[in-house]
């Protein structure tokens, strides 16, 4: 390893060690610093990789800071950063202590910066299941509520059959190319249903992860037990890992005609299952996890057509899904005092109570929804564009039918928000990092409504090379 | 010999494995399962991959198995009511597995022709050290830094009363 391999994963260093800095300082400084430590790195980190120029060579075996990695990052630190910034004002109301909370966020950081890098398929499985590991912990991590700990127990046993059927796949497309090198993988003849067999248990493996139908049933359960700060980093960066995953797995070879009918019916399903039971939700959390699986859907619909243009929606519907969901969800987290304000009646009246997070959880709904000024509709105009374009014209009608039908029930909690009289519990005054990174996330789906064209330069230059 | 060797072996596998998930009591259950790992290593031997076999034993049938046992001792859950036998309603996934199963076994040998593997000598610890710990080093150190945070965890978890 030279001295330019390790500028090149420096990213990876600084959280890294920054996880086990937060560790390590948590007994002797109080939590506030052990946080700002955590979100300083994250955000050095992210930094530091939209610095640093890529190289495809590999700095270690098994690692190379890659154009994709170059992109991931920063999204990733900046959803950490952010995340750790909404979760300390919940934290201390709801009791949870401890430098536990920060460190197991800034590793689940750590293991995403690891995935895109991944040269090997070794290392990216060990990525992403390091990523699931994380959660496991942070999705039980309210020792107050039973709800957690159910909910850490679900998705700890789902994660686990699912991380399973995934190495099962993964050893099959071993067995079937005969290397574990990502830019290797190519099946010699007379290896193809052994491979296509591999691909299936991976899909069915990332079905889920990204909690797509018929895979989705842990997803509403584990959204309203976690924390809702976890529930928002949950519902972003490990999706958009996921999404990841697939891609770079996608871009070497793959059985591509037998892949075609499984992630249809996953689209098609998760498009229609998840718009038509949101609903019928009362709970805000329940109703965005059931949203979740739709968004799921329309980035499943942009990677089934396999064109570039396809790759480079998921890329960027990542990117702005990652920011409309954290700002919805910090917006709840806030709004939470001891208890988790979930029911969406409870949201009454709150924009003119509370009105900056009102605004924010009013935007990110509008943006979710996909209405033209905020980054949503850029979002879903790339997904059904590429989709159009590669050929997949039915779905791509139904998606964008389900979509208008999602925009009643993401409008039913701005019109709770707006149009209804003040209810009866109020919330507590927005700490000021609260503020911070709620007013940084609804920025960020303004601009990138507004003024899309450098992030479509970025996802340009992130598919660049591979 | 080593064909003969591997069917037998395979069988006690299977079995042990069935038994294991059969059993109603989670000791026996467990006992099965090492006697499964015990089957399973001496095919990683003939495999040629003694080291992978040594693991086998020391790891899973040692460390893990044994933990377990422990775990369950310790909890002593006196006798856990006897599990209903199941419905026919809960054989649908089973037997969906079953079909899946058997159609990509069918699938596959109607496909591939058996290729004889080319000769392999088996490899040494010094090897696999190697491979171990510069070609996949840095996935040695991922999964220690995850077992650090799992250990982090279970202690924060721990807590719950």
């Amino acid at each position: 390893m030279t001295y330019s391999d390790a500028i090149s994963l420096l990213p990876l260093i600084i959280v890294g060690v920054a996880s086990l800095l937060v560790l390590l300082a948590g007994p002797f400084c109080h939590v506030r610093v052990v946080t700002v430590i955590g979100a300083a790195a994250a955000l050095a980190a992210g930094f530091c990789a939209a610095a640093v120029s890529p190289v495809n060579s590999a700095g270690l075996p098994g690692l190379a800071f890659t154009p994709l990695a170059r992109y991931l990052i920063p999204v990733f630190c900046v959803a950490a950063a952010l995340s750790l910034l909404l979760s300390h004002g919940y934290n201390l109301r709801h009791e949870i202590r401890g430098e536990e909370y920060p460190a197991t966020v800034i590793f689940c950081l750590f293991a995403l910066c690891v995935l895109p890098c991944a040269t090997n398929m070794l290392t990216l499985f060990l990525a992403l299941e390091a990523v699931a590991f994380s959660f496991y912990v942070l999705v039980a991590m309210d020792l107050g509520r039973a709800e957690s700990a159910e909910a850490g127990l679900k998705y700890l046993l789902v994660g686990a059959v699912a991380a399973a059927v995934t190495a099962f796949g993964l050893a099959l497309i071993y067995a079937g190319t005969g290397t574990l090198a990502l830019g290797a993988l190519t099946a010699p003849a007379g290896f193809h249903s052994i491979l296509a067999a591999g691909w299936g248990f991976v899909i069915i493996g990332i079905a889920f992860k990204l909690s797509l139908v018929p895979a989705h049933l842990w997803t509403p359960d584990v959204y309203q037990g976690a924390p809702a700060p976890v529930a928002g980093l949950l519902s972003t960066t490990s999706k958009f890992a996921g999404a990841a995953f697939l891609l770079m797995l996608l871009a070497f070879a793959p059985p591509r005609a037998e892949l075609h009918l499984p992630l249809y019916v996953l689209s098609l399903l998760s498009m229609g299952l998840g718009n038509l039971a949101a609903l019928r939700q009362t709970n805000l959390k329940r109703m965005l996890a059931y949203s979740s699986i739709a968004h799921m859907g329309y980035l499943t619909l942009a990677l089934l057509t396999g064109t570039r243009d396809g790759y480079s929606a998921v890329l960027l519907y990542g990117a702005i899904y990652t920011v409309m969901n954290l700002a919805a969800f910090g917006a709840i987290s806030s709004l939470s005092a001891n208890g988790e304000r979930s029911s969406i009646a409870d949201f009454a009246g709150l924009g003119f109570s509370a009105p900056l997070r009102g605004g924010v959880l009013a935007v990110a709904m509008l943006s979710l929804a996909g209405i033209p000024p905020t980054a949503g509709f850029i979002g879903k105009f790339f997904v059904f564009y590429s989709a159009i374009r590669g050929g997949e014209i039915v779905l791509a009608v139904i998606g964008i039918l389900f979509a208008a039908i999602s925009a009643y029930f993401y409008l039913r909690v701005v019109v709770q928000l707006y149009m209804r009289p003040v209810g009866a519990h109020l919330p507590k005054p927005c700490s000021r990092a609260e503020s911070f990174a709620l007013i940084c996330s609804s920025l960020a789906i303004v601009v990138i409504g507004i003024f899309p064209t450098p992030l479509l330069r970025l996802v340009e230059s992130a598919l660049s090379h591979s | 010999m080593e064909a003969t060797l591997f069917y037998i072996l395979a069988l006690v596998t299977l079995v042990g494995t069935g038994f294991a998930i059969t059993a109603r009591q989670a000791v026996r259950a467990i006992v099965y399962l090492v006697n499964s790992f015990f089957a399973l290593a001496l095919i990683f031997y003939l495999l040629g991959a003694p080291l992978v076999a040594a693991f086998e034993v020391i790891i899973y049938a040692g460390a893990i198995m044994v933990l377990f046992l422990f775990v369950i001792m310790m909890l002593d859950l006196g006798h856990p009511e006897r599990m209903k036998s199941p419905r026919l309603v809960d054989w649908i996934p089973a037997l969906v597995l079953v079909l899946v199963t058997a159609a990509s076994v069918a699938v596959l040998a109607m496909e591939h022709h058996a290729q004889p593997l080319a000769a392999f000598s088996g490899i040494s610890v010094r090897q696999f050290s190697q491979a171990l710990f510069t070609r996949y080093g840095v996935a040695v150190e991922l999964v220690s830094l995850q077992l650090l945070f799992a250990l982090v965890g279970a202690i924060y978890l721990g807590r719950r009363r």
